[in-house]
């Protein structure tokens, strides 16, 4: 797999059945592995079931309340966001939710298109 | 999509709800309780959303829905207030509204078994309060309702 051309915007992908956002210009690296995806921010490596593209012009909302009451990934989340009709979640590029971890343990070495 | 909007005209006593009497407060089931949420911070009435859950959030939070092209968690009322379930309803809404400190409000869902009237419920009336997200309890027309401080809501 390509990794998107344009720069800018935010990397949508689907992890543990959620839709996330990740700016786009923080993201160095996005790997095959098998059936899912790894991806780089930096130094840090996450996991995704399903990437499925990069958009411009997401309006983000404030999303205090839902980190409030969710503790397994409200910390590494900084906003609220639709596209199409799909509610997503703005991931906070210094510290990503746990539930976007990459487990190493399970990499299968494929295709590799590091940026 | 069905919806009932309000504004804040409403609790000033302009009836904008045909059927509905004036009043401070929206009165809906949530479970075994009845709760009265201000009608300044109700935005929209609609019928149940559907809700994209979370992996790993409190259960009060049900998860993600998207109304009018935005984003808003959605909360169950019922677990809020710690209400026992009440019997299946046949007509579960979502109660959209704001929710936080004026200054930091945000839209959000409140998911109930059902809107049932909009009613005075002077706050002088309120009693048993903890000055939080349950501001109190208070009678309403030979009732008690748990009376709710949305603005308390989305504080961290």
């Amino acid at each position: 797999m390509s990794a998107p051309d344009a720069r800018g915007g935010y990397l949508l992908l689907r992890r543990s059945g959620v839709l996330w956002g990740i700016d786009n210009t923080m993201v160095t690296g996005l790997t095959r592995r098998g059936d899912s995806f790894r991806i780089l921010l930096g130094d840090a490596a996450l996991a995704a079931d399903e990437v499925l593209c990069v958009v411009d012009g997401l309006r983000i909302q404030p999303a205090a309340a839902l980190r409030r009451f969710w503790p397994g990934g409200g910390p590494g989340v900084t906003g609220l966001a639709v596209h199409g009709e799909q509610p997503l979640v703005i991931v906070d590029p210094q510290r990503p939710p746990e539930l976007l971890w990459l487990d190493d343990g399970a990499d299968t070495g494929e295709g590799t298109d590091e940026r | 999509m069905i919806a009932s909007e309000f504004s804040s005209k409403s609790a000033k006593g302009s009836n904008r709800l045909g059927g509905l009497s004036t009043g401070s407060h929206l009165l809906v089931q949530a479970g075994e309780y009845v709760c009265a949420l201000p009608l300044v911070s109700v935005r929209r009435v609609v019928r149940s959303l559907t809700v994209h859950p979370l992996p790993g959030s409190a259960p009060e939070l049900e998860g993600l829905a998207e109304f009018g092209g935005e984003p808003l968690p959605v909360l169950n009322l019922a677990r809020m207030v710690n209400a026992a379930p009440g019997a299946n309803p046949s007509y579960p809404v979502t109660i959209v509204v704001w929710a936080g400190p004026t200054e930091a409000r945000e839209i959000m869902g409140l998911a109930v078994d059902a809107a049932l009237e909009v009613a005075d419920v002077p706050l002088s009336s309120v009693v048993a309060g903890g000055g939080g997200f349950l501001l109190g309890e208070a009678p309403v027309a030979g009732r008690v309702v748990r009376v709710l401080n949305l603005e308390a809501l989305g504080r961290e």
